[in-house]
């Protein structure tokens, strides 16, 4: 089995063995590999041309890659950390997601943005990107949060002739196979496939109550089952693997049958994705529910750098059990 | 460049006068040195069929540029509009320097360049109309539009994103076509942004094929360059990105072919990209909304569009060494006059977009 970090190597790769107009802007992508190793070796075997060093200029290059991306070219752009993606904001929302609405033909662009809390990481390289993106229209916002779904999910996004915002959990890079539980370490298929975007995954099946995340929570998801389940309450974990397009169907059939509904994410709960989903299942399933709608994310405040201060901002398994144990008895 | 053409000194910098230091030669800027090149009129003077064609062109885009401001004090444009008024010369000039299938990037001042790379008229007229066949069908309007099918590429309103992503079209002619040149233009407003910076560094770094015209036209909206910049020209950055530049009265439409020809050859050649500081001044205000004489120097702007407008200045040059007749040049703006109108009254009859597909197209099959 290979890490999430060698999946997304191994699509990397793949693709640009596949199509000669796929070509990777990043910073320190090259010679160095990249902060993360993901493109170790590439520019050995593909050049410097198609592996490019960028110069420290994020809206430059994202602009740059745009730019290509008109003219039919297939640009992977890797952010060092998706903190850094707001330097790029209006050359993504303003230039690459409303392009082809203004009938100015397709911007197949991918934005690779390694996001998400990592011991200590702080403020600016900890924060997840999809509450700054998740109101525009036209453009794709995808999160794997397992390997397989890595490897399948990029090649995806590479093949897809929208922008494509391509969450990656830097928490799962190097996270060791053997440590994760079984249903995040799906068989990785020999050579070529996709994962279609717009299809939620359900981890676990469950009777009493929904539990529908994405991202890094799954572990605190998956985790807070198990301890409901001996406690004799039966959770559903869903996994959404996509926010756009979102699969909507999973989500209201989930709640239909359990009445009962909890979203979690690790971004803030303020703004955050859950609020919509609450919305949608509240607007279209409402007699269905036994219980309130219940949302857990991070605490309304930045992402603070100190372990117990981190500690205590983040949705633990504590937390979502907590969240759990209150839906049961209600 | 050798020393017949005298170096300037440190002091003729500081104290630049666009209007009188400008009139018979321009300044290339190449490292740590800045050559004044003086040129006659007619070294410069483009062959017949080109000279007709520029001619041509400038009436047209200011025909055109008329006809649409007539059309909005009529109410026909949903919206605002901008126009280049004062800078039709160096639009079509350079422009005009493109082969076919070579890149445009404009911006919003740049009808001239539009219509010299092919944009048809009536595509123009429908898109500013909000009209359902016009090349965003009704979805954006005035000058954020491109034409697909003429290389040219879109704007969108934030000043300065356009300057990278032109980077990228002509990264993506270098990787995978044969080295086709672009033209991008951005204002003097537009070079304090961070996004010109960016990236006219990276198409120094990777010598892309990019030729960045600055259209520093005396004022952005209401901001006097003093303002706006403290270096003595725009066109001393180049060498600040380890590329060359000139600096050129932009009212002299054969100056700015003359020179784009250099920097196009220089860009097509794979030796990177060029910076050309074009001097111009806004004949008009920013918006159909500006009262500009609020701000502007009333003097100032008097003396420029009187002696200084391009498309008269074109048509004397012309006729003065004999490359075209009094009587072709009035026949040349008054072909440009009904050729405007005509196409104002086809795109008048275009219909309106069907609110029934307002939510089609978010996303590419």
């Amino acid at each position: 089995m290979i890490t999430y970090r060698e999946a997304l190597s191994a699509a990397l790769w793949e693709e640009m063995e596949r199509d000669e107009d796929v070509f990777l802007f990043g910073e320190d992508i090259g010679l160095g590999g990249g902060a993360f190793y993901i493109t170790k070796g590439f520019m050995e075997k593909f050049g410097r041309d198609r592996v490019v060093d960028v110069p420290l200029s994020e809206a430059g290059f994202t602009g740059a890659a745009i730019g290509a991306a008109l003219c039919g070219m297939r640009p992977v752009v890797e952010f060092q950390f998706a903190d850094f993606v707001t330097e790029s904001y209006k050359m993504i929302v303003d230039y690459a997601a409303g392009n082809h609405y203004r009938q100015m033909g397709p911007v197949p662009i991918v934005l690779r943005l390694p996001a998400a809390a990592l011991v200590s990481a702080g403020p600016f390289h900890s924060q997840n990107p999809e509450i700054w993106f998740f109101g525009t229209p036209g453009l794709k916002i995808v999160a794997p949060t397992t390997a397989h779904d890595a490897k399948g999910m990029l090649k995806e996004a590479i093949r897809d002739p929208n922008p494509v915002i391509f969450i990656e959990y830097k928490k799962f890079y190097n996270y060791p196979v053997a440590e994760l539980p079984e249903v995040l370490r799906p068989e990785i298929p020999e050579g070529d496939y996709t994962v279609p975007f717009g299809e939620a995954k359900t981890l676990r099946e469950g009777d009493d109550i929904s539990l529908v995340t994405f991202g890094t929570t799954v572990l605190e998801a998956l985790e807070a089952a198990e301890v409901l389940e001996a406690e004799g309450v039966s959770v559903e974990v869903i996994d959404l693997r996509t926010l756009v397009p979102l699969d909507k169907e999973a989500i209201i059939e989930s709640a239909k049958k359990t009445g009962k509904i909890l979203f979690l994410h690790e971004a803030r709960k303020r703004g955050g994705v859950g609020g919509e989903l609450a919305a949608i299942v509240a607007e279209e399933v409402f007699e269905y529910l036994d219980a309130p709608i219940r949302r857990l994310g991070a605490p309304d405040t930045h992402v603070p750098l100190s372990p117990p201060l981190e500690r205590a901002y983040l949705p633990s398994t504590e937390k979502v059990v907590n969240e759990l144990r209150d839906l049961a008895a209600f | 460049m050798d020393a017949k053409h005298p170096l300037a000194t440190r002091e003729e910098l500081a104290n630049l006068d666009f209007f009188t230091d400008l009139a018979d030669r321009y300044l290339a800027v190449d490292g740590l040195e800045a050559r004044w090149v003086s040129f006659t009129k007619k070294e410069i003077l483009p062959d017949k069929k080109i000279a007709e064609r520029m001619h041509y062109l400038v009436s047209l885009a200011r025909a055109v540029e008329e006809t649409l401001d007539s059309a909005f004090r009529s109410g026909h444009i949903p919206g605002t509009a901008f126009f280049g008024r004062g800078n039709e010369g160096a639009s079509v000039a350079s422009a005009m320097c493109l082969e076919d299938h070579e890149w445009l990037v404009p911006m919003h001042r740049n009808c001239g360049a539009h219509l010299a790379k092919g944009h048809p008229l009536k595509s123009i007229m429908s898109h500013f109309f909000g009209r359902a066949d016009g090349p965003s069908g009704g979805r954006d309007g005035n000058f954020h539009m491109g034409y697909r099918p003429k290389r040219i590429i879109q704007l969108i309103s934030h000043i300065g994103t356009m300057v990278p992503i032109a980077t990228g079209v002509a990264w993506a002619a270098k990787a995978r076509g044969k080295g086709e040149a672009t033209i991008n233009y951005i204002g003097d407003g537009g070079t304090s942004s961070g996004d010109f910076h960016e990236a006219v560094n990276f198409a120094a770094v990777r010598k892309l094929p990019l030729v960045i015209v600055i259209d520093n036209n005396q004022y952005a909206f209401k901001t006097l360059l003093s303002d706006q910049y403290a270096c003595d020209a725009l066109v001393l950055k180049a060498p600040g990105y380890g590329i060359p530049g000139f600096l050129i009265d932009g009212t002299n439409a054969p100056l700015v072919h003359h020179v784009c020809e250099q920097a196009l050859a220089r860009a097509r050649a794979g030796d990177g990209p060029t910076l050309i500081e074009s001097i111009t001044l806004r004949a008009a205000g920013h918006s159909v909304y500006d009262k500009f004489s609020d701000y502007v120097d009333m003097e100032h702007f008097e003396k420029w569009t009187n002696e200084r407008d391009p498309i008269k200045r074109l048509g004397e040059t012309l006729i003065e060494f004999g490359v075209m007749t009094a009587e072709e040049v009035a026949a040349s703006h008054e072909k440009a006059k009904r050729d405007a109108e005509d196409a104002r009254d086809e795109a008048l009859k275009s219909p309106m977009p069907d609110p029934a597909h307002l939510t089609e197209g978010v996303f590419a099959e």
